[in-house]
């Protein structure tokens, strides 16, 4: 296994996929919390709206793990490449498995990335035009920890959803519209899932990071349901990949 | 020469229990839902021969290889190297060595990431990328991305990664595909010494004339089913080339 992990690093390495992923998802970042930050002042100064401001890293930072995890197995089936993998590795599932553990580090890296780039924009933009930060040391920590490990999350579902999927456009749309909307419309008054809606895959990974506590789980239970979906998907991944002729 | 004539599977090849057996197809079919793509098709490979696959398009020789290779399931009956699965190879990149696609690169990888990649997961020694890029001269264009590579370029970086593991083995598929006059004669002189170190080489084409020239023992098939099989000079005694056995095999005579 530790073979495959480092060919799977290797993989990401020497592709520039993973930098352009990484610089797209650091522009949105700024982007969304300076957009964010132009709120009239009396809607910015409480905490629940700073968290939710600071909450962007975690949102894109999950967001661009899973793009990077979904890539990782289905830019392989569009280049090709998964044919030479599989003659190396026949038994797929354990390319898959190591798809899943090297997705993880590198989206926990784009979370860490991302929440920390979130929450430093945030403060000085809220500084900047004057405005009281609400937060304190632990919602910091909680912001940035929480967007590491719902990034590292979401990069297990983006390989099993690719696994699934393995289309790469389909793929990639799929994942930017669900987190982009179809979750928000299902957990939304539109549809009204309402209790239910906490449970999303989206709305576990915001509870991580502690983003409107009100509503959404626990930070702890977030943790667990999104962890849950994760393993699901790396599974249903492995074994479809399993079983599947490739062309 | 074996060949079946009117009667379905009244002649195929005997199987003969040979140790240096290396490619066992027997009773193999494939179905695409109502497609029957590879159709209880039975050959086998040698140690120390170049076989040649041949067929037209369509045959069902890429079908035939990616069963081979564990790529996809057979239907009914087995293909088999070295008497297991492919799947069941301990190290299968040490003992087969294969190319189906000549194009099956990360365009933005460079052609030495490619195959470092490649003995990372199968766990060779890493020198021997150096070795193998040697082997095929591409240590001049190693460093830069696939992208920039040309056909023939490509077509040699897939047969260094199919050399990594110093395999008894080499399975091609159809691979003089865009090589210029010269990629070919060393392809094909590559081959022949490859066989005669006592390994063995199992080759698609619909190139006749270059495989005559390469190969020593032919498999042909035609809409999934057996042909012929047997030694390239039995196709040959009676004065013709390879193509008018093969057009007369395969129905294709004028």
């Amino acid at each position: 296994m530790r073979a495959l992990l480092r060919a799977e690093l290797l993989k990401q390495r020497s592709t520039r996929t993973g930098l352009g992923l990484l610089a797209a998802m650091l522009g949105l970042v700024l982007l969304a919390v300076l957009l964010h930050s132009l709120l009239p002042a009396e809607d910015l100064g409480g905490t629940q709206t700073q968290l939710m401001v600071f909450g962007r890293g975690e949102f894109l930072g999950a967001l661009f793990a899973a793009l990077l995890g979904a890539m990782s197995i289905t830019a392989e089936i569009r280049h090709g490449t998964i044919r030479p993998t599989f003659l190396v590795t026949p038994r797929r599932g354990r390319v898959v498995a190591a798809k899943v553990w090297v997705s993880m580090l590198i989206g926990a890296g784009f979370g860490l990335a991302a929440g920390a780039l979130a929450a430093a924009a945030g403060t000085a933009a809220l500084r900047a035009r004057g405005i009281d930060v609400q937060l304190d040391g632990d919602d910091y920590v909680q912001l940035v920890a929480g967007a590491t490990a719902a990034a590292a999350l979401w990069a297990a579902i983006g390989v099993g959803i690719g696994a699934l999927v393995r289309n790469q456009v389909p793929t990639l749309i799929g994942i930017c519209a669900w987190l982009l909307f179809v979750e928000g419309l299902l957990a939304g008054d539109l549809v009204g899932l309402g209790d239910v809606g906490r449970l999303l895959p989206g709305a576990a990974a915001a509870a991580i990071s502690g983003q409107d506590p009100g509503t959404l789980l626990a930070p702890a239970t977030g943790l667990a349901v999104l962890a849950t979906y994760a393993a699901a998907a790396a599974v249903a991944g492995s074994i479809t990949t399993s079983r599947h002729d490739v062309g | 020469m074996t060949t079946h004539k009117s009667e379905r599977g009244a002649s195929v090849p005997a199987e003969d229990g040979d140790r240096d057996q290396v490619v066992t197809i027997r009773s193999l079919t494939k179905r695409f839902g109502e497609l029957v793509a590879v159709d209880d098709l039975t050959f086998f490979v040698h140690q120390g021969t170049v076989t040649g696959f041949l067929g037209p398009n369509g045959a069902g020789k890429t079908t035939t290889l990616r069963l081979l290779l564990g790529l996809a399931k057979p239907s009914a009956g087995e293909a088999l190297v070295f008497g297991s699965r492919y799947g069941e190879l301990d190290h299968p990149a040490r003992r087969v060595g294969a190319v189906l696609e000549s194009s099956d690169f990360h365009p933005g990888r460079s052609g030495r990431d490619h195959l470092r990649a490649l003995v990372l997961a199968a766990e060779i020694p890493p020198g021997r990328v150096d070795e193998v890029l040697e082997l095929v001269e591409l240590e001049a264009a190693a460093h830069r991305r696939v992208r920039t590579y040309s056909l023939g370029m490509r077509q040699r970086l897939s047969l260094a990664g199919a050399l990594l593991g110093d395999p008894e083995l080499l399975v091609l598929d159809e691979p003089a595909n865009g090589l210029d006059p010269a990629g070919v004669h060393w392809l094909r002189l590559f081959l022949r010494r490859f066989a005669e170190q006592g390994r063995a080489v199992l080759v698609s084409s619909h190139m006749l004339a270059e495989a005559a020239q390469t190969v020593d023992q032919v498999v042909i098939i035609d809409r999934g089913r057996w042909v012929a099989s047997g030694r390239l000079d039995e196709f040959t005694e009676r004065g013709g080339t390879l193509e008018d056995a093969f057009l007369e095999l395969t129905g294709g005579a004028p």
